[in-house]
């Protein structure tokens, strides 16, 4: 059985095996990929332990931190490293590793992945709606203790309403970037074109179907008023849209759907007039965040539902003027649906890395007249200055950067006046709210879709499936 | 070209492992541990496949069975019984996906498998520019589909889109395309069929190829007219072709999920071309239920398995003729 | 079969070829001269109509690329650029960092190509000639796996790469999350053992007698004859990676690492028309010419793994 060959053989086939196992298993472990377990890259712990000492500038911290502006906001970006630059001449050791993402910042199927996968930066961009999710999988950092007067210097003065989307049973897990309030978006050319004064816009939604019927007669391809219907976008107005005429979605339990009701049907009803009876609202739907903005960049459209950062988004990136835009309230005016983002910070940070994140948020974000507040650099990068947002001061910070605003506007601010000069009550968004706007989106894209959808069952369909959404958990 | 004949030709060869006798004399021994070094050399070949296999399918299929029983609750996964399953079950949308898978998969078959077998009969028959055709069909298929599916949806839009301006031209009225219930899923299966079918059409040519022109002269003294060559010639020589892209293209189609997410950012005009693989899609990344996806997966497994099972009697059935 | 693409070639005249295996319509018929016109008729519409659906898409991206923003969505549609704006390529090209989406999807394809090059060609030999104990059962594994989609799967593999058990790793982000999986190709494996089943035995058995090892016998008597199947292989392999979607959207969250298909996915939204197609039309590019090059190659390889198959 010693037979020469054989042995020779079979030497080289071990070897061909043993070759095989090591190349496996080299591919796994090595390079390329990093260990479940080593994601603080050995920063030194050699700060303060007490949370509510603001960070030591020796402390040395590399922070890795996503939504920086991507190369097609390149005004935005410019401002971004010249900020890292001055935060640096403070902290010298904080390393900023920002990560843009093209296109949105956050897109829920991609967010939830990031969250199962423990794989955001240590600094990540969410929406007002995320908390929870981010607390089922366990993602942030409790903040409470880290947050005060020393490190965030004008906290007092941040819209207590906003603070508390950030907080759950008392604690905090985020600091703000912008926030918003819905309204009525107008392209103004339209609107002259079509014999309507831009200065007033339409209130009510009988005024917005007429004027959406009106805009829509000067043919061309244009329509009057748009509407999403994908991408959750379509549930995310729904919601907007019935909160306006002072509707809910989730009853105050918070355990059951409180949409099908008379103002439901209005919302749908409404909307399948404007497309159907008046057809004003164009053939193409199914649409989804980015293209009614390309439609009103185009002078395609006339009206939408927007907040009013969508302005700042078309001027840098798809060519607009922005001194073609207007807004008004939200049509109905009874309460406005308010949202936002924020940065959390990721569990598991250690205590100068927080220090360090909030160090640079209060720097960047949350400083009257620095950072996103330095209006006079915004006005000489060539971005709108006069929109109202982000819109989360009070007090003396508020009287502030509302001077700084004004001083340096570049948007003409009667544009703005409606919008401005009746504020609407703000109003959460749903617990659970991207599964809801992704259920919703099927009943708007229904009657955008389809010249004979029922109403009732497309609304009694959703219930359904937003009550088992809310049962889970 | 001849039917190959591999499967029987499979089953003929001895099984490897076994050996003959189990009485210990030298020559046995030797036999034994002879059959021992091969093995681990065979293995040595496998073992970076099989641990591949092992780390990325079959550990999943099991998990996916483990995660259909489970749910997340606060960071934490408990046991959830039956509820991840009752949930999919009263959920209006899963019934809906089934009636939309249904539909794209008969669809997909009426359109991605005649088309390309049709196409590929014509082209055959030409005595000139068959390299240029089998070039064009073959094209699309080496776009990025990124690429192919927003072309479709450019021309597929209702205002300014090139297709009802076509149909304009030949007096048609215009459509609504992927914005109506009715005719959103046959516009995924349409643009789905011009990316994918340059495969199928070059493997039947091939095919077609491979038929003996003797059969066709036998048919024409009976008489044969065309069709009647192509019934009783074409698809009985290529049927094995034909069976086995039939099956790869159901399989094919159950996966399909580029196309209608792209093309209808998902779910579709009041969920029209929300598929099953979609639904679990949804279900996972945008709802957080990680849970349901699985159970819906293992629906969804347990039908194609029913479905194999036949497909595999049918083709048994087939070879013993 | 091609032997007759060849053939007519070089004999265009009218003249119906003598060499070509007779198909479907016979020779006599085309030979009538109703025949000849009716083939001529037929012929003149299929390759106009084809060239339409197959070269017009092009076209029209390519001009569309060319166009102002509101030209692009303009109805009816232009069929020339009133006005020509080459500048759009030049920003899709800037804007949306095509360079590196292009560079990671060829990165990604190449590597995912290799792997499976190695792994599934060891197997399918060991499987078709080495004939382990439990071969068997393993290949019936293996195939078990084509009856599943993948997508059914996408999520505990997705929960598998966040976390590789026994080596605890976390594969988000790395190519490696695209080159392991892309092993288990139960389909390449099966047409590889088709193909190596058909190898006469005597060929391995003589290098067997001349003492070549396992490995050896491999790399120079089963590779040297297998050629054609590994070309349409690496094909499978290439286009898989090339076209995949779900997977490397899920895997590959990080915008630096992302391939081209979802990379102008996740960008499209925030361009203008214009520019989005430009931007598809330079994706298109690379691959088309590699088509164009290797046309010969690629189709032949692919046609004939198809009648192994």
């Amino acid at each position: 059985m010693r037979s020469a060959g054989f042995r020779r053989n079979r030497r080289i086939d071990r070897t061909a095996a043993a070759a095989l196992v090591t190349v496996l298993s080299l591919t796994l472990a090595a390079c390329g990929t990093s260990s479940s377990s080593s994601d603080d890259d050995g920063d030194s712990g050699g700060g303060s332990s007490d949370p509510s000492a603001p960070l030591d500038p020796k402390a040395k911290v590399t922070l890795s931190i996503d939504c920086m502006p991507p190369a097609a906001k390149a005004a935005e970006l410019k401002e971004w490293n010249e900020d890292v630059k001055e935060f640096n001449k403070t902290y010298p050791n904080v390393k900023i590793n920002g990560k843009s993402t093209p296109g949105q910042c956050l897109e829920p199927p991609r967010f939830t992945a990031m969250l199962k996968a423990k794989s955001q930066p240590d600094v990540y961009y969410t929406y007002f709606t995320d908390l929870q999710q981010v607390l089922d999988n366990d993602g942030a950092e409790d903040i409470s203790a880290y947050v005060n007067d020393k490190s965030v210097p004008a906290l007092k003065d941040i819209d207590p309403n906003v603070l508390d989307v950030l907080k759950k049973d008392g604690k905090l897990y985020g600091l703000p970037t912008s926030n918003y309030t819905m309204g009525l978006l107008i392209n103004r050319k339209l609107f002259e074109q079509a014999g309507l004064d831009p200065n007033s816009p339409p209130t009510t939604w009988e005024e917005v179907r007429t004027a959406s019927d009106k805009i829509a007669g000067i043919g061309g391809g244009v329509s009057g008023f748009g509407e999403y219907s994908a991408g959750n976008n379509g549930g995310w107005h729904f919601t907007a849209s019935i909160y306006g005429l002072g509707g809910d979605v989730v009853d105050a339990t918070g355990k059951k759907a409180a949409f099908n009701t008379d103002l439901g049907k209005q919302v749908l009803e409404n909307l399948r007039t404007m497309r159907w009876d008046d057809d004003s609202m164009g053939k193409t739907q199914l649409l989804k965040w980015g293209d009614l903005q390309k439609q009103i960049a185009t002078d395609k459209l006339g009206m939408f539902l927007a907040a009013p950062d969508d302005i700042t988004y078309m001027v840098q990136q798809l060519g607009a003027k922005y001194e073609n835009f207007g807004m008004g309230p939200i049509p109905g005016a009874k309460a406005t649906l308010f949202g936002g983002n924020n940065y959390m910070i990721k569990k598991g940070s250690s205590p100068d890395k927080i220090k360090a994140a909030i160090a640079w948020q209060n720097f960047k974000f949350l400083t009257p007249g620095k950072g996103q507040f330095e209006w006079d650099r915004t006005k000489t990068d060539k971005l709108p200055v006069g929109l109202p947002q982000p819109n989360f001061w009070l007090g003396e910070s508020k009287t502030k950067d509302d001077a700084l605003r004004s001083e340096h506007a570049t948007m003409p601010v009667e544009n703005f006046k409606p919008f401005m000069d009746n504020p609407v009550k703000g109003k959460a968004e749903p617990p659970k709210a991207q599964e809801i706007y992704k259920i919703l989106d099927v009943a708007m894209s229904g009657v955008l879709t389809n010249k004979d959808a029922d109403v009732d069952k497309l609304l009694s369909t959703a219930e359904q499936q937003v009550n088992q959404v809310l049962a889970t958990q | 070209m001849s039917a190959p004949t591999l499967s029987k030709s499979e089953a003929r060869e001895p099984s490897p492992g076994r050996r003959p006798g189990s009485t210990r004399t030298d020559s046995a021994r030797e036999e034994f541990l002879r059959s021992v070094r091969r093995n681990l050399s065979a293995h040595g070949f496998l073992i970076g496949a099989v641990l591949c296999f092992s780390f990325f399918s079959w550990y999943p299929m099991v998990r996916e069975f483990i995660l259909a029983f489970q749910k997340n609750e606060n960071g934490e996964t408990t046991w959830a019984g039956w509820s991840n399953l009752t949930y999919i079950f009263n959920d209006p949308a899963f019934w809906q996906a089934w009636r939309n898978t249904l539909l794209f998969t008969v669809l997909a078959l009426l359109l991605g498998f005649i088309v390309p077998f049709v196409i590929a009969v014509i082209i055959n028959e030409f005595r000139h520019g068959q390299g240029y055709l089998r070039l064009l069909v073959y094209l699309p298929v080496m776009l990025p589909p990124v690429a192919s599916v927003l072309l479709f949806k450019y021309f597929y839009d209702p205002g300014y889109g090139l297709f009802n301006r076509i149909l304009e031209v030949f007096g048609l009225p215009a459509q609504q395309w992927l914005q109506d219930t009715d005719t959103a899923m046959l516009s995924v299966v349409i643009a789905a069929t011009w990316m994918n079918m340059g495969g199928a059409t070059l493997i039947y040519l091939a095919a077609l190829q491979g038929i003996p022109g003797e059969l066709y002269e036998a048919a024409e003294l009976d008489g044969a007219g065309i069709l009647r060559k192509i019934w009783h010639v074409t698809i009985p020589q290529t049927k094995l072709i034909l069976s086995l892209m039939l099956l790869m293209q159901i399989i094919a189609t159950m996966q399909v999920f580029t196309e209608p997410f792209l093309l209808t950012n998902g779910a579709g005009p009041e969920g029209s071309t929300t598929t099953v693989v979609y639904l679990i899609y949804q279900y996972a990344f945008n709802f957080n239920n990680y849970g349901s996806a699985a159970a819906l997966g293992l629906v969804l497994l347990v039908i194609l398995a029913a479905f194999s099972a036949v497909y595999v009697r049918l083709s048994r059935s087939g070879e013993d003729e | 079969m091609t032997a007759n693409t060849l053939v007519p070639r070089r004999k265009r005249a009218a003249t119906v070829e003598v060499a070509r295996p007779r198909t479907l319509i016979s020779p006599a018929q085309l030979g009538r001269s109703r025949g000849r016109t009716l083939y001529w008729i037929v012929f003149a519409l299929v390759v106009v109509v084809f060239t339409l659906v197959f070269l017009g898409p092009l076209y029209w991206m390519v001009t569309g690329g060319l166009k102002t923003t509101q030209e692009v969505v303009q109805s009816p549609p232009t069929a020339f650029p009133t006005s020509l704006h080459p500048e759009n390529y030049e920003q899709a090209w800037k804007v949306m960092d095509l360079a590196k989406l292009l560079f990671n999807t060829l990165y990604y394809a190449f590597g995912a190509l290799a792997f499976q090059l190695i792994f599934d060609v060891a197997a399918a030999y060991s499987l078709s000639k080495l004939r382990p104990v439990f071969g068997k059962a393993i290949l019936g594994l293996m195939l078990m796996t084509l009856m599943i989609p993948a997508t059914v799967l996408v999520v505990p593999q997705y929960l598998t790469v966040l976390d590789v058990p026994i080596f605890e790793r976390n594969l988000l982000n790395s190519p490696w999350a695209i080159w392991l999986p892309s092993v288990t190709n139960a389909f390449n494996i099966f047409l590889l053992k088709r193909f190596f089943d058909s190898i006469p035995r005597e060929l391995l058995d003589a290098a067997a007698i001349d003492g070549a090892s396992a490995t050896r016998t491999l790399r120079s008597v089963v590779l040297p004859i297998s050629r054609p199947i590994l070309g349409v292989v690496s094909i499978f392999a290439v286009v898989g990676v090339w076209k995949d979607f779900l997977w490397p959207m899920l895997t590959l969250p990080d915008p630096s690492k992302q391939t081209l298909n979802v990379g102008i996915y996740s960008l499209a939204s925030g361009v203008p028309e214009n520019v989005l197609i430009a931007a598809l039309t330079i994706a298109s590019v690379p691959t088309l010419l590699i088509f164009l090059l290797f046309q010969r190659n690629i189709m032949s390889g692919l046609t004939a793994g198809g009648l192994k198959g």
